[in-house]
């Protein structure tokens, strides 16, 4: 009677277990979740986070390491020379299991990413959570290639000091770029080695971030066809227009390396991404921070993502521990912290998920909270159409070649653009082939 | 295995057992890779190198229509003919100046040494922050002096001359030692016998110094001349080919040709392979010159 009873208490808790576990499991969630398959499973993860930020990723992945309850180990590789890394190891059918970059890696190794669509299925991360454009800067159609993991956007610095010396307002920035304009005139002092606009030739994100406000996107989908859009482009002329008047002028320096001028105190208004902010706290500088003034392009919320992203090289096993990985840093813990949260604290980069940009610790940030004050409805498209696989050739050819040769009086603005649309073109043509 | 043993403990064959990890190594490393750059030059290859599409001599074609790998090839030339002259000549006089051993040569060695160990990033971060033009040490120095703000690192047919200065500061400590080495090897009893001719130090140096060390010579002007012509970390730390390319050398658009996200492994594979002529071409050039000589 005894053993009957043991039996029918057994049989029992077996039920109200598994009636426990289908309630909790209509999501579907369940047969990954508890597969175990990533128990004990070692994954590699390559990046090229070789500053303090990367003594900071170190850190977290030893601490995942330490407090996943799976066994998961990730052996993380820091690499200065990231690219040649996972070029010669893809060419050679290797890589990593999970790697850190930007999403137009997409473009380049888009035949060696899985995609991660499944994260949201195959973890408790709640797609809704996740800003969707920025998600949708790291898809191609319904396949999503990066988990973000770090928002870059440009923004705006003025040094409150210069401002307050040159009699304007400290706390209202320029609004518009006649305003940038004509208070970089009133900012620059060459008795003290003060530039009013800190914007560097040798700088083509920063550029591109601001030219594309003038006169939008460099290339876009023209009925299926991407057309690069230089020549004529009346707002990228009155860009290089300003940029070179600036110059000319000795209101903007033609210089490389404007951020360690900015550090010194010696650049009015300039703008750059989040890294900025580390030079001027350490050097002191009084400074504010707020978006880039709009242009006749309309509001804009350019960014890059970086992401994580899954290669081929991984197994099963191994892409469910990089899931695990993925949802760790993106869950809160007992104390309402999480490694999303604090990695967006600590290196002062806007948060890619509502639950993060809604903590207080965030919210009393005023880096973070202008950083996030963006409209995340507005386009986020860098440059070019966030589809177009060329956008690493506008960076690194086209726009260079272009600002170099207005800088330099090379040539006039008109054949600068010319010159532009021309290498654009090629770039365009080969992928309209 | 004795049968083995015998075969190679012969010395006209094991010579060919001692020299054989270098040769492994040297064919891993430096044929098979210059082979595979000969094959790629003639293929269209993505950085992945997951496919490739035979083009002929595209490669080449292109190359000598685009302007700037045009460019680069005279921005190299130009830091070759700064760069080896001073590099082999100044280097000769200082390795004769400090070739006496006694404590302040030992010291001044030591001194044009020093950059030779330190790496090229540090380097060029350094002299990038001293030659800022607007919060560079030197810059601020050379205004408050009044000889006006001089931007050296941005401005276009002066920044090839500073990025030359740096890299001949970098480098000048080796060539001057291995002089110095030389120099020593030169017989005393040369010197003492010019000496008693009533030869001046000059003439000592001219007659009897530069001659004695011609093979040393011919080996610092043909490394400094293969070395020059490949230039790349210097440039990559402190210019990035910058002011308006005009401090672009060869094998730095290579680079960003190759390894930047835009790459076209076969394009930069043919440009390599013309730079790889080049270099072959002046080197036999100089080594025929040098046996004719000897």
């Amino acid at each position: 009677m005894k053993k009957l009873k043991r039996i029918t208490a057994v049989g029992l808790s077996v039920i109200l277990a598994a009636s426990l576990a289908a309630c909790g499991g209509s999501d579907g969630k369940e047969d990954t979740k508890e597969s175990g398959k990533a128990k004990g499973t070692t994954i590699t993860f390559w990046n090229s986070f070789t500053g303090a930020d990367g003594d900071m990723l170190v850190e977290m992945v030893d601490k995942f390491n330490k407090e996943n309850k799976d066994g998961i180990t990730v052996d993380m590789d820091i690499s200065a020379d990231f690219d040649s890394q996972l070029s010669t190891a893809f060419a050679a059918g290797e890589g990593p299991t999970m790697m850190l970059s930007s999403s137009a890696y997409r473009f380049t190794y888009g035949d060696y990413l899985q995609d991660v669509s499944d994260v949201f299925d195959k973890t408790d991360l709640d797609k809704a959570d996740f800003i969707q454009s920025y998600l949708d800067y790291c898809s191609d159609g319904d396949s999503l290639y990066f988990v973000p993991f770090q928002i870059v956007g440009y923004y705006m610095y003025w040094n409150k000091d210069l401002f307050e010396a040159a009699g304007l307002d400290p706390d209202t920035p320029p609004a518009t770029w006649n305003e940038w304009q004509e208070w970089a005139g009133k900012l620059t002092d060459e008795s003290k080695n003060v530039y009013g606009s800190g914007i560097s030739y040798d700088y083509a994100y920063q550029i591109a971030h601001i030219m594309q406000r003038f006169g939008g996107l460099a290339v876009t989908d023209d009925n299926g066809k991407w057309k690069a859009n230089f020549a004529g482009n009346a707002g990228y002329e009155k860009f290089l227009n300003m940029y070179k008047a600036m110059a000319d002028k000795g209101d903007n320096p033609v210089e490389a390396d404007t951020d360690s001028m900015a550090s010194a105190g010696q650049i009015g208004m300039t703008a750059g991404g989040p890294w900025v902010t580390a030079g001027l706290d350490t050097a002191g500088v009084n400074y504010g921070i707020g978006l880039i003034p709009q242009g006749d392009a309309g509001d804009m919320n350019s960014v890059e993502v970086i992401g994580f992203a899954i290669t081929t090289a991984a197994s099963d096993e191994e892409k469910e521990a990089a899931y695990k990985f993925i949802e760790w840093w993106n869950t809160e813990n007992d104390d309402g912290s999480s490694p999303a949260l604090e990695w967006s604290l600590t290196n002062g980069f806007p948060a890619y998920t509502y639950s993060v940009q809604d903590k207080d610790e965030y919210k009393e940030n005023e880096k973070l909270s202008v950083m996030s004050s963006a409209d995340p409805e507005a386009p986020t498209d860098f440059i070019t159409d966030s589809n177009f696989p060329g956008i690493n050739a506008v960076l690194t050819d086209v726009i260079p070649e272009m600002i170099n040769a207005v800088a330099f009086g090379n040539a006039s603005v008109d054949a600068a653009l010319e010159k532009a649309q021309s290498s654009a073109d090629k770039i365009v043509e080969d992928y309209n082939k | 295995m004795e049968r083995v043993r015998k075969y190679w403990n012969k010395p006209s064959r094991s010579a060919y057992v001692f020299v054989a990890p270098s040769i492994i190594l040297l064919i891993l490393f430096s044929v098979i890779p210059l082979i595979m750059a000969f094959g790629l030059s003639f293929f269209d290859v993505p950085i992945t190198m997951n496919t490739a599409k035979f083009i002929g001599w595209n490669n080449f074609v292109e190359a000598f229509h685009d302007s700037r790998f045009l460019n680069s090839l005279k921005v190299t030339a130009i830091f070759t003919g700064l760069e080896v002259p001073i590099q082999v000549l100044g280097s000769l006089i200082v390795a004769a100046l400090i070739s006496k051993n006694n404590k302040r040569n030992k010291f001044l060695r030591a001194v044009y040494f020093l950059p030779v160990i330190c790496s090229a990033t540090v380097i060029g971060i350094m002299w990038r922050m001293i030659l800022h033009s607007n919060i560079g040490f030197i810059t601020a120095a050379m205004q408050s002096m009044g000889l006006g703000k001089i931007n050296f690192m941005n401005t276009p047919g002066l920044t090839i001359y500073v990025v030359s200065f740096i890299s001949i500061w970098r480098s000048f400590g080796i060539s001057a030692i291995i002089y110095v080495t030389a120099i020593q090897q030169v017989s005393p009893s040369l010197f003492e016998a010019a000496e008693m001719d009533g030869a001046g130090k000059i003439r000592q140096f001219i007659h009897i110094t530069v001659p004695s060390i011609q093979p040393t010579f011919w080996y610092i002007l043909m490394t400094r001349f293969a070395g020059a012509l490949q230039i790349f970390d210097i440039i990559y730390v402190t210019t990035n080919g910058g002011p308006n390319y005009t401090t672009e050398s060869t094998v730095s658009y290579i680079y960003s040709r190759a390894f930047s996200s835009n790459s076209s492994m076969g394009y930069a594979s043919a440009m390599s392979v013309v730079l790889f002529i080049i270099i072959m071409f002046i080197t036999v050039l100089m080594y025929h010159r040098m046996n004719k000589e000897e």
